[in-house]
This record gives C-alpha cells, sequence and structure tokens, in this order.
C-alpha cells in the first residue's frame, strides 16, 4: 500500500495512514480502492480548523492532539458489559434491534428476525452477500465524502453499520431501534448505515449511541426516501463524558416524502450532530427537531442544512439548547431555496437557555433564498430562566432547586413533544427527565 | 394569623410603594383591600408573598408568630401562605397536573405527610398556556383548593372576569372560608364583595390605609369614589359612613 503516500498529507492525518497501512484486505476490490481513495481526499484535508464556518464553534484539538485510531473490536468479552449500558436504554417492548458494539454488529444482543415481506434490516456487512446492490449504495462515496473530511475517514474506514429497505408500500408500525454501544477502549469506531423507504413506505427509527470511557464516534448515515415515503428517525446521544461523538446525516427525499429527523443530545465530551437534507423531490417535507443538554465543559453542536431544489416543499425546525457550567452549545442551521424552487414554506426557530454565568451558547439560523416566491422565516433567542414562572411556582411551595429543573425540563419538552410515536416520545421524555437531574447549573 | 405593622417597601428604582401599612387578620375572617390604582394593593400582595423586586426598609410581618421576612417564597407557601396571582404566569412545557402535583407535595413533605401520586392523565396541558383570562383565575382558585393555605391573599382576582367567571371563583372562595384560615381579597371594584362577603373592609391608598370599616365601607366607596379618601386621617370617610 505505498500507494497511499503519493499525495500530500497533513500531518494530523498521519497516523490514520498508518493504520490504514495495517488493515487487512480481505475485502473486494471496488471497495479497497474506494477506501483507499477516500483515505487519500482525509490525508488532504487534515481536520477542520476552526477558521472552517462549519466547524468553527467545535474545540477539535484534543483529538488532534491525542488521536483515537480506529478500533478492533473484542466481542465476547465485551458481551456483558454491554448488556449492562444496554439496560434502561432501550425502548420497552421487543421490537426489531441491532446492537452494533465497538463498531460491529452484536448478534447475541440484536433481533432482526419477524419483519414483514419486503423488508431488509440488518447488519450492513451481511448485505456483502445476501444484498450487494444495497451494500454498494451504502460504501459508495456520498456527495460529503469529498468535502467533509470525517466523512471521508469513515468511508475509508468504516467497520459496519446497519440497513434499512423497505419495499415500496411497506408499512412498519413498531419502531425499529439501532443501539451503538462502545466498550471502553481508547479507539475510534467508524459506522456507516444506510436507510432507503421505497414508495410510500412508512417506518419510524431510534438510534441511540451510548458507551465508556474515551473514544471517538464518526458516524455517518445515508437516507433515501421514494415519492410520498415517510421516515420518523429519532437520534439519541448519550455518549460517555470524555468520548467525541461526530455524526454526519445525509437525506434525500423524493417527491411527497416526508422526513422527521430528531435529535436530543444528552451526553458526551464534544458531540456534533449534522443533517443535511436534499429537497430532491417536489411536495417534500421535511422536520428536523431536536434539543441539546451540556454542563461541565461538554460541547454539543446541531448543524442542519436544508437544500430545497425543486418546487413545493417545506421545512421545519425547532432546535432548543440548554447550556450550564462552563458548556457550550451551538446551533448552525442553513436553508437553501434554489432559483426555481418556488412556493418553498420554511421555518427555523432556535431557542436557548443559560444557567450561570460562564456557560456560551451560539445560535447561527440562516436563510439563503434565490426564489422569489418563497414563504420563509426563521428566529433565534438566547436567554435565561424566566423569573416570573420562577416565583410562580416557588410561590406554590415547590423549592426554587425543584421549580428551576421543572422550568428547564418544560423548556425541553416542546420539540420531544412532536414525536409521534407514543412508545418512542415518552422513552426521550425519561431519557431527559435522567439528565436532567444530574445537571451541574 | 397575620400582623402588619408600620410596613414600608420600595422598589428596586428606589420608589417608595407603601409608606406605613397597619393590618391586623385573625383565624377565620375575610378583609377586603380597595384603593385606586397605583396604591400599593399589589406591592402589598408581592411583598407578603415574597417576590423579588421589593425592599422592605421598615416595619415588621408577623405571620402566625413567626417574622415572615426570614422565610424564601417557597417556604412561605410551605407555612400556608397563597397568593393568587392577579396576571398567572403561563408556563409552557410544564404540565398543570405535574405543577399541582410538585406543589402539593412540596407542602406534604414539608408537613411530613406521605406524598400523593395523582394519575397522569388528568389535566394534561400546560400551566396556564392557551386558558382564557377567566380560565386562568379558575385555576388560581383550583390550586388554592388543592394546597389549602392558612393564608390565602387573592390579587386582584375578580379582574378581568365577566360576570358568570365571577360567580364561579367567588363560589370557589366562599367553599374555602374556614374558621383557621384567613382570606385578603385586594380589589379595585366592590363587585367581587357583592359575593364574597368581607368581614373587613381597608382603603389603601398612596402606600397607607386610610380607612378601615366593615362591609358597609365598600358599598360607600362605590358611591363616592376614592378621591375624598386624600386624607390620610380618614375623618371624611369616616363621617360619611356613619
Amino acid at each position: 500500500m505505498s500507494a497511499v503516500l503519493d499525495f500530500p498529507v497533513k500531518p494530523e492525518a498521519r497516523p490514520y495512514l498508518d493504520a490504514f497501512a495495517r488493515g487487512n484486505t480481505s475485502e473486494p476490490e471496488w471497495l479497497s480502492r474506494g477506501r483507499q481513495r477516500a483515505l487519500s481526499r482525509f490525508a488532504e484535508l487534515g481536520f477542520p480548523t476552526r477558521r472552517s464556518e462549519s466547524w468553527r464553534y467545535l474545540d477539535l484539538q484534543p483529538l488532534q492532539q491525542k488521536p483515537l485510531l480506529p478500533g478492533e473490536p473484542e466481542l465476547a468479552a465485551h458481551d456483558m458489559a454491554a448488556r449492562a449500558q444496554l439496560a434502561g436504554l432501550e425502548l420497552p417492548g421487543s421490537g426489531p434491534r441491532i446492537v452494533i458494539l465497538d463498531g460491529r454488529f452484536a448478534s447475541a444482543l440484536s433481533r432482526t428476525e419477524g419483519l414483514p415481506k419486503g423488508v431488509w434490516f440488518g447488519a450492513a456487512r451481511r448485505a456483502i452477500a445476501e444484498r450487494e446492490d444495497l451494500f454498494r449504495e451504502l460504501a459508495e462515496e456520498a456527495p460529503s465524502d469529498t468535502a467533509h473530511p470525517f466523512a471521508a475517514l469513515n468511508a475509508a474506514f468504516f467497520g459496519d453499520g446497519f440497513i434499512l429497505d423497505l419495499g415500496a408500500g411497506v408499512t412498519l408500525d413498531e419502531p425499529i431501534e439501532i443501539v451503538h454501544l462502545a466498550s471502553g477502549s481508547p479507539a475510534s469506531y467508524h459506522t456507516r448505515s444506510l436507510v432507503r423507504l421505497g414508495e410510500g413506505s412508512r417506518a419510524t427509527l431510534l438510534e441511540t449511541y451510548a458507551g465508556e470511557g474515551r473514544y471517538w464516534r464518526n458516524d455517518v448515515v445515508a437516507v433515501r426516501l421514494a415519492a410520498g415515503a415517510t421516515l420518523t428517525r429519532a437520534v439519541l446521544v448519550e455518549e460517555a463524558a470524555e468520548a467525541v461523538h461526530l455524526a454526519e446525516l445525509e437525506a434525500t427525499l423524493g417527491a411527497d416524502a416526508r422526513f422527521n429527523g430528531f435529535a436530543l443530545l444528552i451526553g458526551g465530551g464534544t458531540v456534533r450532530h449534522e443533517a443535511s437534507v436534499r429537497m430532491a423531490g417536489e411536495g417534500a417535507r421535511c422536520h428536523l427537531d431536536g434539543a441539546f443538554v451540556v454542563d461541565r465543559a461538554e460541547e454539543a453542536n446541531i448543524v442542519t442544512n436544508v437544500d430545497h431544489q425543486v418546487p413545493h416543499g417545506e421545512t421545519r425546525e425547532l432546535i432548543k439548547g440548554v447550556a450550564a457550567g462552563r458548556a457550550h452549545g451551538a446551533f448552525q442551521g442553513k436553508i437553501t431555496v434554489r432559483e426555481h424552487a418556488q412556493k418553498v414554506d420554511a421555518h427555523q426557530l432556535s431557542r436557548n437557555l443559560i444557567l450561570g454565568q460562564r456557560a456560551v451558547i451560539d445560535t447561527k439560523p440562516e436563510l439563503e433564498i434565490y426564489a422569489d416566491d418563497v414563504k420563509c422565516s426563521h428566529g433565534a433567542s438566547v436567554g435565561e430562566l424566566d423569573e416570573t414562572a420562577l416565583f410562580y411556582l416557588r410561590s406554590r411551595g415547590i423549592p426554587d432547586a425543584e421549580a428551576r429543573h421543572m422550568l428547564i425540563e418544560g423548556f425541553l419538552r416542546e420539540p420531544v413533544e412532536e414525536i409521534a410515536d407514543p412508545v418512542l416520545r415518552d422513552h426521550l421524555l425519561r431519557r431527559l427527565a435522567r439528565r436532567l437531574e444530574r445537571l451541574e447549573e | 394569623m397575620l400582623e402588619i405593622k408600620n410596613l414600608h417597601a420600595r422598589l428596586e428604582d428606589g420608589r417608595e410603594i407603601l409608606k406605613g401599612v397597619d393590618l391586623s387578620v385573625a383565624e377565620g375572617e375575610v378583609h377586603a383591600i380597595m384603593g385606586p390604582n397605583g396604591s400599593g394593593k399589589s406591592t402589598l400582595a408581592a411583598v407578603l408573598a415574597g417576590r423579588d423586586g421589593y425592599e422592605v426598609t421598615e416595619g415588621s410581618v408577623t405571620y402566625r408568630g413567626r417574622d415572615l421576612f426570614v422565610m424564601s417564597a417557597d417556604e412561605r407557601a410551605r407555612e400556608g401562605v397563597f397568593l393568587a396571582f392577579q396576571y398567572p404566569v403561563e408556563i409552557p412545557g410544564v404540565n398543570n397536573m405535574y405543577f399541582l402535583r410538585a406543589a402539593l407535595n412540596s407542602q406534604r413533605r414539608h408537613r411530613g405527610e406521605p406524598e400523593l401520586d395523582a394519575g397522569q392523565d388528568l389535566l394534561q396541558r400546560a400551566v396556564n398556556v392557551g386558558f382564557s383570562g377567566g380560565e386562568k383565575k379558575r385555576n388560581e382558585i383550583f390550586q388554592m383548593a388543592v394546597l389549602e393555605p392558612r393564608l390565602a391573599i387573592l390579587d386582584e382576582t375578580d379582574s378581568g372576569l365577566d360576570i358568570d367567571a365571577l360567580r364561579v371563583v367567588a363560589r370557589g372562595v366562599n367553599g374555602l372560608r374556614a374558621p383557621d384560615r384567613a382570606i385578603v381579597m385586594i380589589t379595585h371594584y366592590k363587585r367581587l364583595l357583592d359575593y364574597v362577603e368581607p368581614d373587613r373592609v381597608h382603603v389603601l391608598q398612596d402606600g397607607h390605609i386610610v380607612q378601615s370599616g366593615d362591609k358597609e365601607l365598600a358599598a360607600e366607596l362605590e358611591r363616592i369614589g376614592y378621591a375624598t379618601f386624600g386624607d390620610p386621617g380618614g375623618d371624611t370617610a369616616g363621617d360619611a359612613a356613619a
């Protein structure tokens, strides 16, 4: 693999190149070639700096200085620990579930049987033999791989992920659950997944991310919705205190397709949740809601990009943030409406609560509109707890700390309550309440 | 129950609002405090409930034998002081049932009683959000009924209510009259007093109680207006009432 040395290499990329050279090559040739291409792209790009607009609110210095190289999973040894981690994180019930431990499919903890005809749901690697078409779609360069350094790194290193494929007209009533766990070895886990919904099909998905110790999760998910398909995808990030979580979603929506994206970021040292949605079919609708809670020295970013390329689309975004301690939260949201994308209706709202003197929240909603017949608006606010509301609660005998807690939780519930599935919604509300119990103001 | 002596209070900007209020309310009594806009009625209610933004500069308030001012707002509530707000606060995201249960349980804990775990599904709306003016005031009285305070202060609970809503609210207040409970109603108009008959009526003007009497005083006020009570001595009004 000396070829990898023939291109410019940023110094911080060097350890990853060396790790790649040590990797095995028992994969199809097209895949190895793709990995090499992506790696050279990453070597050229290096880590994003804070001069890069979409990364300016995140401090990646610690990760850059102490690299976390792709880890090899030791499944058997960690099954017990994973079971313990799973407790409380799982959705109630016995619906379909995939557990990915240290970046690899954990079959003993997963349930993928009993799904209706027209559904393929399983680990990405299983698709190499069973559904090569799906695996190729997952592995092949995503648009972001060329511009987004960590998406390129992901394409070079991804070990596994999941694939959910629904044929036309299939409806899954029960939520599908994916749980990503990390057992605690200092490493990076690159997972890559694909959700493909056929015409008029419907599904609800929960992806949970949790773990122990210091690790770096680098996750890429592609979503493809055919005409009239509806996907609800909720993301719950409860990573370990020292963990770095960088996730990238790329969704493409066909005509009249609907994507309800939701993200609840309530754990992890450095967390970035990015969602890029391409509105490719007329009448597509996209809701991106979310909330983050950070305290101590945590950092969380929600970054959204919605690109209306055709007329008659709708976007709604409601993002709420709470920062306490010395934490730093940020929202960067961009909605682009192309020249011919008339009659687009887009609204974006970022509301934030700062607790204490040292916490910081940045919010940057952004509209870029080239069409002239559209309805677009955005808003942002950053404030403190409402003193009048606090007094109201206290005047009923509720102690100060409990009253503050009630107001913070009340503030954050709004986007979660947008989730239609009651089991999923209540699960997320419970996780949120649990997080707030240990909030350090 | 409540003993207010020479109470002076000012706003954070230094403006003095209460200029020596004296008032004594015994258990089981219902008192009405009337007065024109700006006389200090709502300030008196806020100071008694422990709201931030007011500074007590002189005087004392004793509640059931204890200095009221050493207690925080939530402690006062747990000790049985209840303020019905003139403008009940909307709290999006906080469910009314959850709120009431938290309030009731904080008081039960304080009294060493077991906490109640009421049903989740009742009253699922957020606190006061989307309530009409009448619904908000009824919610205040409902909270009072749940919390069973020893001293209830009703700050212009009648304002903004139509006659039907006023009757409902008045029925609620009358139902809460009890030998061990005192109620102080703050109001601009006599209207509420037609439905909730007070034992004593006080006129507050420019930060002082300028006149006290029985319920006839309210009728007097309605007839001659507040202007006549300009003299803190209150002799004129006293004569007129006699």
